[in-house]
């Protein structure tokens, strides 16, 4: 696809981050797996291969010129190396299967990563450097990161260790300070690599947990995650999907500059939270992404873009989370097109 | 001790989360001869509706529905023997299970959950659940039901695919479907006779799909415990 863009993503990244005057909104469904479609590969042999993982992406993006390129293959990515067992769908994102924490007794054997070493953090790594000497200077390299809690979670396995929050609030923490250095140390190898790193804490969301448990559990983690990439002068990006009315307002409070958010009104989230952080949402991948069609995303684009675009802290158009492997190239057009036209500043819907 | 004491002993304990003395409450009941069945309906279960009520109300969220859930059980253990061993209610028979290419079951497990404490009574095919099972299940079973979970854009289609099975091999269950990305819209579309959007709601319309439920019995059942053994390593 032909982009009608005057300037790259990331001139217009810079000068939104700067303040300045720019052509439109950030347009940035969240391509994560999806990218593998670009070269034809199954997400196994997408997730596991830095060439293949970075490849992808290039020509992903080149393709589709969208705003933000994201690495990612899953949640669960930092607690595999640090010793999580995952299992490795042929064509699918992988996901746990056997924690590493089993007893009290392996908590002896949890350190934080190396990220040049461990698991799959070299194939994530050398994805970033093939993107970032690619088209670096057109684009964002953004690889994400399993924040702390939802780390901590595929450590321990999340319904074991979401009871803990009540029955063993020594090992949460434990687990949490480990995995929030783990975070830190992949925050410093992925700069290092030219990338900005983003967090992600699903498992931290308003349909698991209370904001009680948020506050006590997550938030003070998340705020050192935050300072660290601040310390890098660079802005701080939380999403969490789900539900997130009860916890957005902790969110906010993290120190992240960017939530980007799936299932809540935007008018809400503004309402909430819009004068301290900047949005991004909300499209559903289901039915929108995966299961609408050109028209349907085009809707739902204009009706996000109505909803935000007046956020006081900024807004970015995306899917509310990842944009499902099987989305028809159609609809991913009709996300891009509808993002360049309706995002266009000034808004002007009709 | 009067017997509506230990019943709100039983009922607290489930609120509160509280294992010890839930078990300790259903001890007191087998000492001063309470009747064992009576104890699971006016005191436990009686519990978990509360659980139930305080989740909707978003006061509850996962890890209080599961720590509850562990004090009933805790409960029921320690009843149990004093049950009569053939029970012949009139249960509905409901088959659940994580669809195919899904290992996230936390959402299936409190549908198991509230739907057990309901009246239900359930078997659980456990995660990643291969389509043929759900329809072998169900027609072994004559399942009354068949609950469909999945967290995954990538895996909602199987769906489709198991409502089809069922109908092609004649078994007449109704089937519920629910997780992450599935929309009343994309329910209806596949052919379920049921969505709901959490535990609770499974319940409402788990009930509403079949108006004749009988008395609740939150025994889990023997079967179930020999269905699940295929799948451990669970966790």
């Amino acid at each position: 696809m032909k982009s009608k863009d005057e300037i790259t993503p990331k001139e217009r990244m810079l000068a939104i981050l700067q303040g300045k005057e720019v052509d439109r909104l950030l347009v940035s469904p969240l391509i994560l797996n999806f990218a593998s479609r670009s070269l034809n590969f199954s997400v196994r042999d997408f997730c596991t291969n830095g060439e293949n993982m970075g490849n992808a992406n290039i020509a992903c993006f080149k393709k589709y010129r969208h705003d933000i390129v994201y690495l990612f293959s899953t949640t669960s990515t930092l607690a595999e190396a640090m010793g999580t067992k995952m299992y490795f769908p042929e064509d699918d994102a992988p996901q746990v299967e056997t924690p590493f924490i089993r007893t009290r007794e392996d908590l002896k054997k949890l350190k934080p990563v190396n990220p040049e070493k461990d698991g799959r953090l070299p194939v994530y790594l050398e994805a970033v450097r093939r993107c970032v000497d690619a088209i670096g200077n057109e684009v964002f390299i953004v690889p994400v990161i399993g924040a702390p809690f939802t780390t901590s979670a595929a450590l321990r396995g999340t319904e074991i260790f979401i009871k803990e929050l009540y029955t063993d609030t020594e090992l949460v923490h434990t687990l949490m300070k480990v995995a929030t250095q783990s975070v830190k140390n992949l925050i410093d190898a992925y700069v290092k690599a030219g990338g900005v790193p983003v967090t992600v804490e699903p498992v931290a969301t308003g349909s698991m947990i209370s904001e009680r448990h948020f506050r006590e559990f997550v938030l003070p983690y998340l705020k050192e995650v935050y300072a660290h990439i601040h310390s890098y002068n660079l802005p701080g990006v939380l999403h969490i999907c789900g539900k997130t009315r009860r916890v957005i307002q902790c969110m906010a409070e993290s120190g992240a500059d960017i939530l980007s958010i799936d299932n809540i009104d935007l008018l809400e989230a503004k309402e909430l939270v819009g004068v301290k952080v900047c949005l991004m949402g909300n499209v559903s991948p289901a039915d929108g992404m995966l299961k609408g069609n050109p028209e349907i995303i085009n809707d739902m684009v204009k009706e996000c873009v109505a909803k935000a675009s007046d956020n006081p802290k900024g807004f970015i158009v995306a899917t509310g989370c990842e944009v499902p492997i099987h989305t028809p190239h159609e609809n991913m057009v009709a996300f891009l097109e509808a993002g360049r036209r309706y995002a266009r500043l000034p808004i002007n819907l009709n | 001790m009067e017997k509506s004491d230990i019943f709100c002993r039983l009922t607290q304990a489930v609120i509160d989360m509280d294992a010890t003395r839930a078990a300790e409450a259903a001890a007191a009941v087998i000492q001063h001869n309470v009747d064992p069945y009576e104890a699971i309906i006016e005191g436990l279960a009686k519990g978990m509706d509360k659980v139930n009520e305080l989740f909707e109300n978003e006061e509850y969220f996962v890890p209080e529905i599961l720590l509850c859930a562990d004090a009933m059980n805790a409960g029921i253990d320690v009843l149990r023997p004093y049950l009569p061993k053939e029970t012949t209610w009139n249960k509905k028979k409901v088959v659940i299970g994580v669809v195919k290419g899904d290992t996230h079951d936390i959402g299936k497990n409190l549908v198991k959950i509230m739907l057990d404490n309901a009246g239900f009574e359930m078997h659980d095919l456990g995660r990643n659940v291969p389509y043929a099972k759900f329809v072998d299940i169900a027609g072994e079973l004559k399942a009354d039901l068949v609950c469909l979970s999945t967290l995954m854009t990538t895996t909602m289609d199987g769906m489709q695919v198991i409502i089809e099975d069922l109908k092609k091999a004649g078994i007449a269950s109704r089937v519920m479907v629910g997780g992450g990305p599935i929309s009343p819209g994309f329910a209806k579309n596949i052919g379920a006779d049921g969505y709901a959007k959490n535990a609770t709601e499974a319940v409402k319309v788990a009930k509403g799909l079949f108006q004749e439920i009988h008395v609740p019995l939150i025994l889990k059942t023997p079967e179930l415990v020999s269905v699940r053994r295929g799948q451990e390593g669970v966790r």
